[in-house]
C-alpha cells in the first residue's frame, strides 16, 4: 500500500518546494483561509475538470504555428502626459495621394467597362487602360506593403519590398508597353481568350 | 470566532498542500502577511516598464466577429493582390518569354484555352471573373464612400450584401454564357 | 457542511488512491505553468477554454437557468504564463440583466481574482468596453443573450497590451488622443469679450462627434489599427480631431488638417467600416474619418 503512496506524495513535495513564487502563494493561501468570506480554496479544491480523460494527453504539435504580424513587447515613449510625436506634413504621401489615387480609380470605371460594351478597339484608350491598371495595382501594392511591413518593425523587408515593387512596376510597364505594341493589346487578348 | 468555523479552517488548513505544519486556525486569523513598502517615482516607472514586456496581446483577428464590413473589405484587397499579381507575373513572364522560349503571344494563349475541356474554361473564368467584379463593384462602393454617402450601418450592410449578389451573378453570367 | 467537505478532502490525500483518482480534485493553477511560449512574447497563443476547469454558480437551485461564460484571463504575477479561457456557470435568474452584471456577479461571489474596469454601469464613462461575444462593446449596454445553449467569451479590447484579465492598456490610445490637441484653440477674443458663440447651424455640426467617450470600442476593432496602432491615430481619435475641425469657433482648422496630412495618421483608413458597426454609442466615426479625408483632398 505504501509503495503506491509514495509517488503521490513525493508529487506533491515536489510541488511544494520553497520558490519564492511557491513561498507568496503560501502566504496569499493563508490569508485567504484566514478571511471568513472567501469561498476560493473550498471552490478551486472541488472545481470539475472540464478536460475528457482521453484530451489530457499533450497536444501533439511540437511547432505552434506562427502568428500573422506578431507585435513587439509593449514599449511607451515618454509618460501618460506626452503626447504622440506629430509627423510632419507630407502631402504627396497624404491628401494628395489620396486624391490622385480616388481620381485614378473613378477613371478605372468607365475604362473597364467600355472597351468590351462597345468592342472599341481604340489603341489610345487601350494604353490609357493599361496605364491607370498599372498604377492602381502600384498603389495597391504599396499601401499593403506600408499596411504589413512597418518600418519600425521590419526596416530592411519594408526597403527592399518597397524597391522590388518598384523594379516589378516598371518591368511590367515595358511588358504592357510590348504587349500593346507587339501584340494585339490587353482589351483585345482578354476578349479573344475569353471567347476562345 | 465561533467553534466550528475554527475547526473548520483548521481541517481547511491541515488539507492544503504545502502546509506541512499544524497550525491551529484560532491565532492566525489576526496575522497579515501582506507588507507595504515605499518605492520612488522612478522605481515605479522601471517596474512598469518592465511589466509592459511581459504583457500579452489580447486575441483579435481569431476572435472578432466575422462581419461584412471586414471581410468584405479583406476580401476585396485580396481579389485586389490576386488580379493585379498574375497581371504582374504574366508581364513580367512575357518579357522574359524570348529569352526562355515560352509562348505568350495572344494566338498561342487562345489556342492554349481553347484545348481545355468546357468544365476547366468555366472554372477558370470564374476565378478571373468573381474577384473582378467582386474588386469593380467594392471599388465603387468605395469610392462612393469617399464623396460622404452611406454610412449608415444598415445602408453598409445592405450594399455590401448587394455587391456580393452582384459579384456572383456577373461572374457566373459572364463565365457561363459569354 | 463545509466541514464535512474539508473532512472529505482529508480523507482523499490521507488515503492511498492511486495520483489519476486525486487528479480530478486538484486545484486549479496552484502550481506555477511551464510556459511553453517564450517569456515575453507578446503573441503567445491563449489556452482554449477546454484545457481549463470551470467554475460552477455558487448557489445551484432548480430550474437554473445556467449560462456559461468563457472569459480571458491573464496574471501579470505570473509574466511567462500563457493566457488562458477560464469557464464560468451563472444562474442567470439570480443574476442582472447585462453582462458586466454577470461579471460583477462572479467576481462577488464566484471568483475575486477576475479583474475588469467598470464604473458608471450606463455607458457614460467608457470604462468596461471589452470584446463580447466576438464585438466590440461596454459591458454595461450589452444584455446577456438569454439563450442558455449557447456559451459567451468575452475578451479584452483586440489586439491591446492587457494589463490583467479584462483589463487593457490603452495609454497610448490616450497619448495619441493628447497628440491631437482636443481643446479650442483660438488667437482673436470673442468679439462681445464674454464667450464664443456659434450658429446654430454650426452647433448642429458637432452633433454625432461630442458626445463620443472615448471608450477605445471603435478603434480596437479597426484591423489596420490592430496592424499599426503606433502610427495611425484610430478611428476614435481622429473622430476627437474631426469634432475639433467641424468646429467653427477653432481657429487652428488648417494645423490640424497638417498634422494628419501624411501616410499614417489618417491615411491608414481603408474605410474597413468596423468602427461605426461597433461603437456603442451609435456615432459614425468611418464618416467623420470620411469627411476629414474630403476637406483635406486637393489641400
Amino acid at each position: 500500500m505504501a509503495s503506491i503512496v509514495r509517488p503521490a506524495l513525493l508529487r506533491q513535495a515536489c510541488n511544494a518546494a520553497p520558490t519564492k513564487r511557491m513561498a507568496s502563494n503560501l502566504a496569499s493561501s493563508t490569508m485567504r483561509h484566514a478571511s471568513p468570506l472567501s469561498r476560493r480554496p473550498m471552490q478551486s479544491a472541488f472545481v470539475q475538470d472540464a478536460l475528457p480523460k482521453a484530451s489530457r494527453v499533450a497536444a501533439f504539435h511540437a511547432t505552434g504555428c506562427r502568428p500573422i504580424l506578431p507585435p513587439l513587447p509593449q514599449k511607451i515613449e515618454g509618460t501618460l502626459n506626452d503626447p504622440t510625436p506629430i509627423p510632419d506634413p507630407a502631402p504627396t504621401h497624404g491628401s494628395y495621394h489620396w486624391s490622385f489615387e480616388r481620381l485614378v480609380s473613378a477613371g478605372l470605371v468607365p475604362l473597364c467597362v467600355a472597351p468590351f460594351a462597345a468592342g472599341s478597339l481604340n489603341p489610345a484608350m487601350d494604353a490609357t487602360l493599361c496605364a491607370l491598371l498599372l498604377v492602381h495595382s502600384h498603389i495597391g501594392f504599396e499601401s499593403c506593403i506600408i499596411d504589413y511591413f512597418p518600418s519600425r518593425r521590419v526596416p530592411g523587408v519594408r526597403i527592399f519590398l518597397t524597391w522590388l515593387l518598384r523594379a516589378a512596376t516598371v518591368t511590367v510597364g515595358v511588358a504592357l508597353y510590348s504587349f500593346e505594341t507587339n501584340d494585339v493589346g490587353i482589351t483585345e487578348a482578354i476578349t479573344k481568350i475569353w471567347h476562345a | 470566532m465561533s467553534a466550528p468555523r475554527v475547526l473548520n479552517l483548521t481541517l481547511r488548513r491541515a488539507a492544503t498542500p504545502g502546509l506541512t505544519r499544524f497550525t491551529p486556525a484560532g491565532r492566525s486569523v489576526q496575522q497579515r502577511f501582506a507588507a507595504t513598502e515605499h518605492i520612488s517615482a522612478s522605481d515605479a516607472s522601471s517596474i512598469l516598464v518592465k511589466q509592459r514586456l511581459a504583457r500579452p496581446v489580447s486575441p483579435h483577428l481569431s476572435i472578432y466577429r466575422p462581419q461584412i464590413t471586414w471581410y468584405a473589405s479583406g476580401f476585396n484587397r485580396l481579389a485586389g493582390i490576386a488580379m493585379s499579381g498574375t497581371m504582374y507575373i504574366f508581364g513580367i513572364a512575357y518579357l522574359a518569354a524570348p529569352a526562355l522560349g515560352w509562348h505568350l503571344e495572344t494566338p498561342s494563349l487562345v489556342a492554349a484555352f481553347g484545348a481545355l475541356p468546357l468544365v476547366a474554361k468555366v472554372a477558370a473564368k470564374m476565378t478571373i471573373a468573381f474577384p473582378f467584379f467582386f474588386h469593380s463593384f467594392n471599388g465603387v462602393r468605395h469610392l462612393v464612400w469617399d464623396v460622404g454617402m452611406g454610412f449608415a450601418n444598415k445602408t453598409v450592410m445592405r450594399t455590401g450584401w448587394t455587391v456580393v449578389g452582384l459579384s456572383v451573378l456577373g461572374s457566373l453570367y459572364f463565365s457561363v454564357f459569354v | 457542511m463545509a466541514t464535512t467537505r474539508a473532512l472529505t478532502r482529508l480523507a482523499v490525500r490521507r488515503t492511498a488512491v492511486p495520483a489519476v483518482w486525486t487528479r480530478s480534485f486538484a486545484s486549479v493553477d496552484t502550481t506555477p505553468r511551464e510556459p511553453i511560449a517564450k517569456a515575453g512574447d507578446p503573441s503567445r497563443p491563449t489556452v482554449p477554454e477546454s484545457k481549463t476547469s470551470t467554475i460552477k454558480e455558487p448557489t445551484p437551485a432548480k430550474e437554473a437557468k445556467t449560462k456559461t461564460f468563457h472569459i480571458y484571463r491573464w496574471n501579470p504575477d505570473e509574466p511567462s504564463s500563457k493566457p488562458r479561457m477560464q469557464s464560468y456557470t451563472l444562474d442567470l435568474n439570480k443574476t442582472g440583466p447585462m453582462v458586466l452584471d454577470a461579471l460583477i456577479r462572479i467576481k462577488n461571489e464566484v471568483d475575486p481574482t477576475l479583474t475588469f474596469r467598470r464604473s458608471c454601469r450606463e455607458g457614460i464613462c467608457g470604462s468596461c468596453a471589452m470584446n463580447i461575444d466576438g464585438v466590440n462593446t461596454l459591458a454595461c449596454l450589452c444584455r446577456i443573450p438569454t439563450d442558455t445553449s449557447k456559451e459567451s467569451r468575452i475578451y479584452p479590447l483586440p489586439h491591446t497590451y492587457v494589463v490583467k484579465d479584462l483589463v487593457p492598456d490603452l495609454t497610448h490610445f490616450y497619448k495619441q488622443y493628447r497628440s491631437i490637441k482636443p481643446y479650442l484653440q483660438r488667437n482673436t477674443p470673442p468679439p462681445d469679450g464674454r464667450e464664443n458663440r456659434q450658429s446654430i447651424a454650426d452647433r448642429k455640426k458637432l452633433d454625432g462627434l461630442y458626445e463620443c467617450i472615448l471608450c477605445a470600442c471603435c478603434s480596437t476593432s479597426c484591423p489596420s489599427y490592430w496592424w499599426n496602432q503606433e502610427e495611425y491615430l484610430g478611428p476614435a481619435v481622429l473622430l476627437q480631431s474631426y469634432r475639433w475641425i467641424a468646429d467653427s469657433r477653432d481657429e487652428k482648422k488648417a494645423e490640424r488638417q497638417d498634422a494628419l496630412n501624411n501616410s499614417m495618421s489618417l491615411y491608414r483608413c481603408h474605410t474597413i467600416l468596423n468602427c461605426s458597426r461597433t461603437c456603442p454609442k451609435g456615432l459614425n466615426p468611418a464618416l467623420a474619418i470620411a469627411e476629414i479625408k474630403k476637406g483635406m483632398s486637393f489641400t
